[in-house]
C-alpha cells in the first residue's frame, strides 16, 4: 500500500518535472544555447552542425522535420518557438516563412560579402547557404545519356515502370514543378505531370536516398533527385552503376532546376547572438567547404570549389526562375500536383 | 443492488470525470467539426483525386490481409487446439510473439529480406536463376504478406480460445448423424466459431486501416498515411482533417463490428456444461507436417526478423551504435512513456471507478468517452491534437505537454480495459464494509480500494508504456525538440535505409515488449480458458 | 373430532422478549434503534420499502425475515447509511441518523456489519481484518482486542492467513470478529449463513447466537429462512413487498401470525373454509372458537398447522390418506377430505400408514387463528 502510494506520488513528480523541463532547459542552459529546427535530411546537416559545435562551444539542439511541417509549426508556435534558426532544403519555405514574418531580417556585412544577392531573401531574413540542382539520376547498365534531354522526357511512355520520383510533399519537387510550370506554361506541365505519375507507379519514395538506392540496385533505370544524394551513393559506393545527367541543356531550354537549402533566424529568437555566429560560420569559406566536401552541394560563396566530382557549375545552365518566386508559385502547383493526383 | 442513485450530490469526483471525458472527446471532435466545415473546394479536389484511391488502397489492403490472417490463424488455432505433438505448449505461445513486433519493425527486416537485391533474392535467384524475380516488399502482396504476419496472433487468439470452449457434443452429434469428419469442420465447427473469428478479422482492418509505420516505409498508399502526408506537406490542415474524419468513420465502423461479434462469441459459448475435445496424436508423419508449417509461419513472422534485428545489432554495436546519443533516445523513450502512462492511470481511475461504483448513464457515457481514441490511428490523434492546441493555446505547441496528450488520448482505452476489471473485482461490500469501521470515503480508498486496484493499474501503467514506447506517427509529429525516441530512430534510420542502425533501438522494443504480451495473454488464457488447456 | 377450545390469548408469546432470555436486559430497556415510518426507494414513485417502524432494545436480537426482494436488506442498508430515506426517520441510540434531509456518514454511525459475501479485505490477513477499525488505539491495544476475538471466535493460530486461505465457515468468523472489535452499538448481519452448507450453517448459528449474547451485542440479522429467523431472533419481522406483516417474538409470529403471507411463509401451514355461526366457526374438520368475534354468517378460514392436526385410522371414515413425506424425525401425510381440500398432519417418524388408508382427525390445536375468507376463493363447506 505504501509502495503504491510512493508510486503516485513519483508520478505526481515526474508530470510536474516535464511540464517544467520546457523552462528549465532554456533559462539554465539559455546562455550557450542554439535550437535548429531542419527540414534538411539529417544525416546531411548534423555533420556541419556538429563542427560548429565544438569549433564555438554552442550547445545545438536539433529538430529534423519536415520544411512544411517546422513552417506550420513555427506559424503555430509564433512568439512562444523555441527555434531560434530554421534551416531548410528549399528557398520557397523560407520565402514564405519570411512572408508570415516568421523570420528576422538581418544586417550582416560578412553575409552580403559572401552570398550572392540571387540567393538571398532582400531583407536579408533568409540566406542560402548551398545549390542543389534537381537533375535525374540513371542506371548506366540500363540507359544511354542520350536517351534523355530534358525532364519533360520521362513523361513518355517508353519510361513506363521505370522511374522513380519522390512524393509530392517534398519540397523540391514542388519547387521543381513550379519552375516548370513557369517556363513552360500550366498545360504541358499537367501532361508531364501526368506522364510521370503513370510512369512511375507505385515507385514513388518518401527519400531521395531511397530512389538513388532503386537506381543503383536496377529495380528503376531512371529517377529525379537533387544532384547530391547521387554523389553521396558514389562517394560511399564508387562502383555503383548510377552517373547524374543535368537535363534541359539544349538550346533554347529551361537550364537545371536549382533551389537552394538556406537559413533564417526566427524573429522571437532569444539567441540572436549565437545565431549570428552560426551565420558567419556557414557563409565563410570554411563553413562553406563543409557543405561541398560532407554533402556534395554546389558552394554559394563565390571563391568556394564544389567537389571536383561534380559537373563543373560553369558547364552547364541553371533554370532563370528567381528563387524568391517559388514561395507565391506553390499555391497553384500543389492544385496542380493534386488535380493530377500525385502521391 | 442498483447502485445509481445512492448519493445525489455531485462529487468533486464526479466534476474530474465530467472534464477528462469531455478533454478526452475534444480533439476528436474538432477534427470532426475542421472536417466538416472545411470549403467545398477541398472535399471536391479530394474526391477528385485521392480519396477514391487511398479508399481503394486501404479497403483493398485490409481485406487481403484479413483474408491471410483468417488462413493461417484459424489453422494454427485449429492445429493447437486438436492436435498433439511434441513441443505443443511452446508453439502455443511462440505464434503469439508476432504482436511483440512493430509493424515498422518487421516492415524494415522484410524491405531488406525480400528487397531487390537481398538475401532472399540472391538465394532465389540462385535456385531459379538470375532472371528470377520476388514479389516486392512494396507491392500489394507484399505488404499484404508483412501486415498479416504481424496481425494473424490476433484471429489466433480469439480462435483458439473459441474453439477450446467449443462443446464438443455439436461436432458428435453431427457425426452422430453420419456427417463425415470435413464436412463437419465446415458445417457445423467452424460456423460455431464463427462470431470469434470474426471479432479477431475486425481487429486484424482495424489494425491495418491504423498502420502508420509498415505504409510509410514500405510506401503503400493509405488513408492514415495519406493524413501524415497532408499533415506535413501542406500548410492547410483541412485536407488532413477530410481524410481523418473518413477514416476515423471507418475505424469505428470497424471497432463496432468487432465488439458486437465479440458479444455474439461469448453467447455462443454460454452452453453450460460443456466437454471439450481430445486432442489427436499424431504419427511422425504428422508431426513433421504440422511442426514444419508451424515453424513456417513462425520463423518468417518472428524467428527470421528477430535473428535478423540480432545480428543486425551485434555489427552496430560493433561499430559504436551505443554511444550516449543512443541511451539518450532511451531515456527519452522512458521518460515519455513513463509520464503518458503515469497520466493515464491517474486520468482513467476516476472514470473507471465511478462507471464501476456508480454507473449511472453519465457516467458509463464519461468511460465510453474515453474509449474513443481507439478509433483515432496514431496521424489522427496528432492533427486533433495539434489543431487544437494551435488554436486555442498556441503558447504550449512544441512543448512535452502536446505529446503527451495525444499519448494520452490515444492510449488510455489500453489501460481502462485492465483498470476496468480490476476495479469490478472490488465488491462495493468491502468498502461499505469499511465504512462501517469508521473509514470516511477518502480513508476507504486509500486503505482498501487503492490497495486492491494496485496491481490492476500497474499492469495497465505497463502496457500503455509499452504501446507509447513502441508509438511513431504521433511522436514523428509532436516531438519537441531534442525529444527523438527509440520508436522515432528506427523509423527515421530505416527509412533510410540504414539497416543495422535501426536495429539496437528496434530490438530493444521487441525484447520489452515480449514479456508484457506474454504477461497479457497468460491472463486472458487463465481467465478464459476455463481450466482446459490440458 | 372435537378441536381443545380455547380462546385465551398467549400473553407471554406476544410483545416482549421472553424472560428467560432477557436475564438484566429488561431493566435497561432503553431503544438502541428506533426506526419510524421509514420509507426508502431506489427511483422516485417505486418505493423498496414503505412505511418501515419498529425499535431495537439494548442487546435485543432482532431478524428481518422476509422472500428476497421484499426490502430487507434495503432497510439494513438504510439503517447502515448506505441509501437514503425518502420519508420517516431512523435514530441510533436516541441520535438522529437518517431522515429525507439528514444522512449521518456510516463511518460516523458506529455499527457493524457482516455482508453475505463477508467482504474480507483480500490484501490482509487476518488479524489486520479484524484490526481494520481500530485504527484509532495503539498497536498493544488494538492487539488485546484482536487476541480477544480470536479467542471468542475461535481463529486461533489464523492469524496470518490471508481471507482466501480460510474456508467459509472461518471466513465468517473473521468477518464477525472484524465488525464485533470496535464494540459497535449495533451488529447488522446481511443473510450470514446462506454461503454456508447447510451443517455448517446451523453449527455457525449457534455459535453466532452464543457469541452475539457473551458480548451483549444489539444485532439485527437479514434472512428468508425461517427456521433461522426463530433460532436466533428474540423478535421477528416479517417483511412483505416493503411492507412490515408483523412484528413479535418468534413464538407470535408461528402460532399467532396476524396475516395469512406471514401463516404460510413461517411453516407448513393449511387454511380451512369455515362459517361463523353463534360463537363458533365451523369447518369440515371441526368447530373453533369464533376468537375474533366474527358477525355470524361471516365467511372464514382457519389456519392449522400440521403438527395440530393427528390422525387416526378409521374405518369407514370420509378422509384418505394421499401421500407420505418421510422427512426423518418425522412423517408429513398428506390428506384428503371429502370435499377435495388438502390438509396436513405431522406424525411421529415411527407411525407408517399406508396412503389410501381411511383415517378420522384429531385437531388439538391449542390455539385458533382465524382470518376473513378473501371474496371469490375458497370452497364452500
Amino acid at each position: 500500500m505504501a509502495s503504491f502510494r510512493r508510486v503516485l506520488l513519483a508520478l505526481t513528480f515526474i508530470l510536474g518535472i516535464g511540464g517544467l523541463s520546457q523552462d528549465m532547459t532554456s533559462s539554465v542552459f539559455g546562455a550557450d544555447k542554439l535550437v535548429v529546427y531542419s527540414g534538411r535530411a539529417e544525416r546531411l546537416i548534423k555533420p556541419v552542425l556538429d563542427e560548429f559545435q565544438s569549433k564555438s562551444g554552442i550547445q545545438i539542439e536539433l529538430l529534423s522535420s519536415g520544411t512544411t511541417e517546422l513552417v506550420n509549426r513555427l506559424q503555430a508556435e509564433g512568439d512562444h518557438t523555441p527555434a531560434d534558426v530554421f534551416l531548410t532544403n528549399d528557398a520557397g519555405s523560407l520565402e514564405h516563412a519570411r512572408e508570415l514574418k516568421l523570420l528576422r531580417p538581418m544586417n550582416m556585412r560578412e553575409v552580403e560579402r559572401a552570398i550572392p544577392a540571387q540567393f538571398r531573401a532582400s531583407d536579408n531574413s533568409w540566406i542560402g547557404l548551398s545549390g542543389r540542382f534537381w537533375i535525374v539520376v540513371y542506371n548506366t547498365h540500363l540507359v544511354k545519356p542520350d536517351q534523355i534531354k530534358s525532364l519533360l522526357d520521362l513523361a513518355q511512355p517508353q519510361w513506363k515502370d521505370k522511374i522513380a520520383i519522390p512524393n509530392s510533399g517534398s519540397e523540391y519537387l514542388q519547387a521543381g514543378v513550379s519552375v516548370i510550370k513557369a517556363t513552360f506554361g500550366e498545360d504541358r506541365t499537367k501532361q508531364f505531370l501526368q506522364g510521370l505519375k503513370t510512369n512511375a507507379g507505385s515507385q514513388v519514395y518518401q527519400k531521395s536516398s531511397q530512389i538513388v538506392e532503386a537506381v543503383a540496385k536496377g529495380q528503376v533505370a531512371v529517377g529525379i533527385v537533387n544532384h547530391y544524394y547521387i554523389y553521396r551513393h558514389l562517394a560511399a559506393q564508387p562502383s555503383a552503376p548510377i552517373a547524374a545527367l543535368m537535363p534541359d541543356q539544349q538550346e533554347g531550354g529551361m537550364g537545371a532546376i536549382m533551389n537552394v537549402s538556406g537559413i533564417g533566424v526566427t524573429r522571437a529568437s532569444k539567441h540572436v547572438d549565437n545565431a549570428k555566429l552560426l551565420l558567419e560560420f556557414l557563409v565563410a569559406q570554411a563553413g562553406q567547404k563543409l557543405f561541398a566536401d560532407l554533402d556534395k552541394e554546389y558552394p554559394l560563396h563565390p571563391d568556394v570549389k564544389a567537389d571536383p566530382a561534380l559537373v563543373d557549375r560553369h558547364a552547364f545552365r541553371a533554370a532563370l526562375v528567381p528563387l524568391a518566386r517559388l514561395a507565391e508559385l506553390r499555391e497553384p502547383t500543389l492544385t496542380l500536383i493534386e488535380q493530377v493526383g500525385l502521391r | 443492488m442498483n447502485t445509481a442513485t445512492r448519493f445525489n450530490a455531485p462529487s468533486p469526483l464526479q466534476w474530474v470525470s465530467l472534464v477528462t471525458a469531455a478533454a478526452l472527446v475534444l480533439p476528436t471532435g474538432y477534427i470532426m467539426y475542421l472536417a466538416l466545415t472545411a470549403a467545398p473546394a477541398v472535399w471536391n479536389r479530394l474526391w477528385s483525386t485521392r480519396i477514391p484511391e487511398l479508399l481503394w488502397n486501404t479497403l483493398s489492403l485490409a481485406t487481403s490481409v484479413a483474408l491471410t490472417t483468417l488462413v493461417l490463424g484459424v489453422s494454427l488455432a485449429w492445429i493447437m487446439v486438436r492436435y498433439e505433438f511434441p513441443g505443443r505448449r511452446l508453439w502455443e505461445w511462440a505464434v503469439v510473439l508476432p504482436l511483440a513486433m512493430p509493424t515498422y519493425v518487421l516492415a524494415y527486416v522484410y524491405a531488406h529480406l525480400l528487397g531487390m537485391g537481398g538475401p532472399t533474392e540472391q538465394w532465389w535467384q540462385a535456385i531459379m536463376g538470375s532472371e528470377a524475380k520476388l514479389v516486392s516488399p512494396h507491392s500489394f502482396p507484399g505488404v499484404t504478406l508483412i501486415m498479416a504476419l504481424d496481425t494473424f496472433p490476433f484471429v489466433y487468439l480469439l480462435a483458439r480460445s473459441a474453439l477450446l470452449n467449443l462443446n464438443v457434443s455439436f461436432e458428435e452429434v453431427a457425426r452422430a448423424c453420419g456427417v463425415p469428419p470435413w464436412s463437419t469442420l465446415w458445417r457445423v465447427t467452424l460456423p460455431l466459431i464463427r462470431p470469434a473469428i470474426a471479432a479477431g478479422l475486425a481487429l486484424v482492418i482495424l489494425y491495418v486501416v491504423s498502420d502508420f509505420g509498415a505504409v510509410s516505409l514500405l510506401r503503400y498508399q493509405t488513408l492514415t498515411y495519406a493524413v501524415y502526408q497532408q499533415m506535413t506537406g501542406r500548410y492547410d490542415q483541412s485536407a488532413a482533417s477530410i481524410l481523418s474524419l473518413l477514416l476515423v468513420v471507418m475505424a469505428i465502423i470497424f471497432l463496432v463490428t468487432e465488439r458486437w461479434f465479440r458479444r455474439r462469441s461469448r453467447f455462443y459459448q454460454t452452453s453450460g456444461r460443456f466437454r471439450t475435445s481430445t486432442r489427436r496424436h499424431e504419427g511422425i508423419l504428422g508431426t513433421i507436417l504440422i511442426t514444419a508449417y508451424v515453424l513456417l509461419v513462425f520463423g518468417a513472422s518472428f524467428g527470421i526478423p528477430a535473428v535478423m534485428l540480432v545480428q543486425w545489432s551485434i555489427a552496430a554495436v560493433a561499430q559504436g551504435a551505443l554511444d550516449a546519443r543512443f541511451f539518450g533516445f532511451i531515456w527519452n523513450s522512458s521518460f515519455l512513456s513513463a509520464l503518458a502512462a503515469g497520466g493515464a492511470v491517474l486520468i482513467g481511475l476516476p472514470l473507471a471507478y465511478l462507471a464501476s461504483r456508480r454507473p449511472s448513464r453519465l457516467n458509463l457515457a464519461c468511460l465510453q468517452a474515453a474509449y474513443a481514441g481507439y478509433a483515432l490511428p496514431g496521424p489522427v490523434a496528432a492533427l486533433a491534437v495539434l489543431v487544437l492546441f494551435t488554436h486555442f493555446v498556441p503558447a504550449l505547441y512544441g512543448s512535452v505537454i502536446l505529446l503527451l496528450v495525444a499519448y494520452i488520448l490515444h492510449f488510455i482505452p489500453v489501460g481502462l480495459q485492465s483498470m476496468e476489471p480490476a476495479l469490478q473485482q472490488v465488491t462495493p461490500n468491502v468498502e461499505e464494509v469499511a465504512r462501517t469501521l469508521g473509514c470516511t470515503t477518502r480513508e476507504t480508498l486509500r486503505r482498501v480500494t487503492l490497495p486492491l486496484i494496485q496491481s490492476g493499474c500497474i499492469t495497465a501503467w505497463v502496457l500503455m508504456f509499452l504501446q507509447t514506447m513502441k508509438e511513431l506517427p504521433a511522436t514523428l509529429l509532436l516531438r519537441p525538440v531534442g525529444f527523438d525516441t527509440l520508436a522515432i530512430r528506427v523509423w527515421q534510420e530505416a527509412s533510410e535505409e540504414y539497416y543495422q542502425l535501426a536495429a539496437p533501438s528496434a530490438l530493444l522494443i521487441v525484447l520489452l515488449s515480449v514479456p508484457a504480451l506474454l504477461l497479457l495473454v497468460a491472463k486472458d488464457w487463465r481467465g478464459r480458458d476455463r481450466g482446459v488447456i490440458t | 373430532m372435537n378441536p381443545v377450545k380455547d380462546s385465551e390469548p398467549y400473553h407471554h408469546l406476544q410483545g416482549t422478549v421472553p424472560a428467560s432470555e432477557t436475564g438484566d436486559l429488561r431493566v435497561a430497556q432503553s431503544p438502541v434503534l428506533e426506526l419510524r415510518d421509514v420509507c426508502c426507494a431506489y427511483e422516485p414513485n417505486r418505493p423498496a420499502v414503505e412505511h418501515i417502524t419498529f425499535t431495537v432494545l439494548q442487546g435485543e436480537i432482532l431478524c428481518l425475515l422476509g422472500p428476497s426482494g421484499c426490502g430487507k436488506t434495503t432497510i439494513l442498508r438504510a439503517i447502515a447509511g448506505f441509501e437514503r430515506v425518502v420519508a420517516g426517520n431512523i435514530a441510533l441510540s436516541g441520535q438522529l441518523v437518517s431522515s429525507p434531509d439528514t444522512l449521518i456518514p456510516t463511518e460516523q454511525r458506529h455499527i457493524g456489519m457482516v455482508f453475505q459475501e463477508y467482504a474480507l479485505f483480500p490484501h490482509l490477513r487476518v488479524e489486520k481484518n479484524i484490526a481494520f477499525g481500530l485504527n484509532h488505539l495503539s498497536r498493544p491495544q488494538q492487539k488485546a482486542i484482536v487476541d480477544d476475538l480470536l479467542a471468542l471466535t475461535g481463529l486461533r493460530g489464523l492469524e496470518h492467513r490471508y481471507p482466501h486461505e480460510l474456508s467459509g465457515g472461518q471466513q465468517q468468523r473473521v468477518a464477525l470478529a472484524r465488525a464485533l472489535a470496535p464494540r459497535p452499538v449495533l451488529l447488522l448481519l446481511d443473510e450470514p449463513f446462506s454461503n454456508l452448507d447447510p451443517d455448517m450453517a446451523s453449527r455457525m448459528r449457534q455459535d453466532l447466537h452464543t457469541l452475539l449474547r457473551q458480548t451483549k451485542t444489539t444485532a439485527i440479522l437479514v434472512t428468508h429462512d425461517h427456521d433461522e429467523a426463530f433460532a436466533m431472533a428474540d423478535r421477528v419481522a416479517v417483511l412483505r413487498r416493503g411492507w412490515l406483516e408483523q412484528f413479535d417474538t418468534p413464538e407470535a409470529i408461528y402460532h399467532l401470525p396476524t396475516t395469512p403471507f406471514v401463516a404460510d411463509f413461517v411453516g407448513q401451514a393449511d387454511f380451512i373454509s369455515g362459517l361463523v355461526t353463534n360463537k363458533l366457526v365451523v369447518t369440515e374438520i371441526g368447530e373453533f372458537p369464533n376468537t375474533k368475534n366474527f358477525p355470524t354468517g361471516t365467511k372464514v378460514v382457519v389456519m392449522i398447522r400440521p403438527d395440530d392436526i393427528h390422525i387416526v385410522p378409521t374405518k369407514g371414515a370420509d378422509a384418505r390418506i394421499s401421500a407420505r413425506q418421510f422427512k426423518g424425525s418425522e412423517n408429513l401425510y398428506t390428506i384428503q377430505l371429502r370435499s377435495g381440500q388438502i390438509v396436513h398432519s405431522s406424525e411421529s417418524s415411527l407411525s407408517m400408514y399406508e396412503v389410501g388408508t381411511a383415517i378420522a382427525l384429531r385437531v388439538v390445536a391449542t390455539h385458533t387463528v382465524l382470518f376473513p375468507q378473501p371474496p371469490g376463493s375458497g370452497t364452500d363447506t
